[in-house]
């Protein structure tokens, strides 16, 4: 059978949001942007990087996304991810390894509601007229550069954004799970181009290990979206196909 | 009716030494043994890099081991992946005209395009073009196989005139199809004038649709070869056991088994959004219906798992949909022990086949004693 994830949570769960409850409302967005890039790499890190309950994608694929939200109940802000492709059990996912965002309110909503280990930073997202540039600065450091360059027009119904999994403490005890968070998207512009990475601070991501080898695509998108009820939530320490349980 | 069976060559891991060896050596035994039975045809696909779910990366070469040992049964490429970064179009001739020569004339050439970027990242391929390549290399194929000298100028390659050779045993050259998977290619393949190569498990009232157009419009087709290949070779699953709970059991280990391996993989759409990959393949019919990492991978309906009964039923509702041959997968990560494999085979011969032989073919059987 397929490679299982091996990482460790326990280190991680120290520092892992704790979500109030399973029962938070949705957040339903409109006018979102988001830049995705994506990068195969090094299969050093294809299971190291993901808890037990994931498989590790062949070959292994980390996702750099920026996005604005130009509102929310929290006012608008900007969120910044590092995930990496996986499977719960035959389903595509992206594990959340952290989060950036420019508004502390939305660190905090999007870690208790949704389990998003995220933290405040300078967060950009700058459109060019031959790129799209999404950036994160943390403490004056550019942490993170990723860009879309020439960007052209596709069908937003070529678009396949894979949901998050992102690892936080129960509401119940406080252990480590994993919590499904899929969002819905409705494109209203598309844009596909060559990915670039110029500035990944491994530490700032706790991505140890996650080292980008190979450029896979980059893409930008005007669309509806948001931060849906958690309807699925997973247990970390085992295989999604058999630790999963169903909220609604 | 005919029947067949069908190879991804899924290699569990450990791989120890003997690993891909005791693999190959069991699917060879059951080609054997197929021959023998009297199923028509057997299939090999191409992949590569499919960790565990296939370790097929060279068709041509099982392929022509089991033309060697059989003496009937017609082995089919399916499919060669047309995408000139991983087979030169020229090299697909050659190779597909020496396995015919080998064979003594019993090739059928599947065509595709790859589905996944695990594949076509590999060889340095844009998804944006398979279509358009594939479209180019199955209409220069017959071409090289019947044209003294062959010279192309083309988008996906060029070449001076050369004698491409050994042309193929079968004149003018073997039967060519299509794999058919995304909804639309089975417009592709009607209009070129190419078989149907189900990849698609189950789904019978969907491929009934689909089925009915491409027999309608391969009427009007334009044939990118010398004939017309309006057949339709769908495939399944096979697990035959005078117990029908058992052979569901076992039949369902498989067909999960499988899918299970086969939504590991990184298609081509997740991975780089394109309109040359409108639907996610192989993938989705075989993923759950929900979005719970939960639930089971979804069990097709017209799977030809059960006892000898329920599987005439199957090949029935296939038959009145349209399809004009099955292929079987017997197995998946080797979870269906060989001589299991073996004894289905030989039930399903004993048990199904005969009702779905033609009846001169029938009578001829019976007049041998065969």
């Amino acid at each position: 059978m397929p490679f299982l994830g091996t990482l460790d949570t326990t280190p991680r769960l120290k520092d892992a949001p704790q979500l109030d409850n399973y029962d938070t409302e949705a957040w339903e967005i409109a006018g979102v942007e988001h830049l995705s890039v994506t990068f195969e790499i090094d299969d050093a890190a294809m299971t190291s990087a993901l808890p037990p309950a994931l498989h590790p994608t062949i070959p292994p694929v980390a996702y750099f996304s920026v996005t604005s939200y130009p509102e929310s109940p929290v006012g608008a802000f900007k969120l910044a991810q590092v995930r990496v492709g996986c499977r719960a059990a035959a389903l595509p996912r992206g594990f959340l390894l952290r989060a950036y965002s420019d508004s502390p309110a939305a660190c905090e909503a999007l870690g208790r509601r949704w389990g998003y280990d995220c933290r405040p930073a300078d967060v950009q997202l700058r459109r060019y007229h031959d790129r799209i540039v999404g950036s994160v600065t943390l403490d004056g450091r550019e942490v993170l550069q990723g860009s879309l360059l020439d960007p052209n027009p596709i069908s937003g119904s070529s678009i396949f954004y894979v949901s998050n999994v992102n690892l936080a403490r129960s509401p119940d005890d406080g252990k480590g799970v994993l919590v499904q968070v899929d969002p819905a998207y409705t494109f209203h512009r598309a844009e596909r181009g060559s990915p670039e990475l110029t500035a990944f601070d491994r530490p700032a991501w706790a991505a140890d290990g996650i080292d980008p080898v190979w450029p896979v695509t980059a893409t930008f998108v005007k669309c509806d979206t948001g931060f849906p009820q958690i309807r699925y939530v997973m247990d970390a320490s085992q295989a999604a196909r058999i630790g999963t349980r169903k909220l609604r | 009716m005919k029947f067949g069976i069908f190879y991804e060559i899924s290699v569990p891991r450990p791989w120890d030494p003997e690993a891909e060896r005791t693999v190959y050596e069991r699917a060879l035994e059951q080609v054997r043994l197929a021959d023998e039975l009297g199923f028509d045809q057997v299939w090999a696909v191409e992949h590569h890099f499919l960790e565990e779910y296939s370790h097929c990366s060279s068709p041509e070469i099982f392929l022509a081991a089991c033309a060697v040992q059989t003496k009937k049964i017609r082995v089919g490429h399916g499919i060669v992946v047309c995408v000139p970064q991983i087979n030169h179009p020229i090299r697909i001739a050659e190779r597909t005209a020496t396995l015919d020569i080998i064979s003594g004339g019993r090739l059928e050439v599947g065509t595709g395009r790859s589905a996944t970027w695990t594949e076509l990242g590999g060889f340095g391929a844009s998804p944006d073009d398979t279509k358009k390549t594939w479209d180019e290399i199955v209409r220069c194929l017959p071409k090289m196989w019947t044209q003294e000298r062959f010279s192309y100028d083309g988008a996906a390659f060029k070449m001076p005139p050369r004698a491409i050779l050994p042309k193929p045993y079968q004149k003018p050259h073997p039967p060519m199809w299509v794999a058919i998977t995304s909804p639309g290619t089975e417009i592709d393949a009607a209009d070129r004038g190419l078989g149907w190569l189900g990849l698609t498990f189950g789904g019978l009232e969907e491929q009934e649709q689909r089925m009915a157009e491409y027999r309608r419009r391969i009427k009007v087709c334009e044939p990118v070869g010398d004939f017309v290949n309006e057949q339709i070779n769908s495939v399944n699953f096979l697990y035959c056991h005078e117990d029908d709970e058992t052979g569901l059991n076992t039949g369902r280990r498989l067909q999960g088994t499988f899918g299970y391996m086969a939504a590991q993989l990184l298609s081509a759409r997740e991975a780089y959004p394109t309109p040359s990959y409108p639907a996610l393949g192989l993938l989705p019919q075989l993923r759950p219906d929900g979005d719970s990492p939960g639930d089971s991978v979804r069990v097709p309906d017209g799977l030809c798992i059960g006892n000898p009964a329920r599987i005439i039923e199957a090949v029935k509702r296939w038959e009145s949909v349209g399809a004009d041959r099955i292929n079987f997968l017997l197995n998946a990560m080797e979870v269906v022990p060989q001589e299991q494999v073996l004894a289905s085979l030989r039930l399903f011969a004993k048990e199904v086949m005969p009702k779905f032989q033609e009846p001169t073919r029938r009578q001829a059987a019976l007049t041998t004693g065969a």
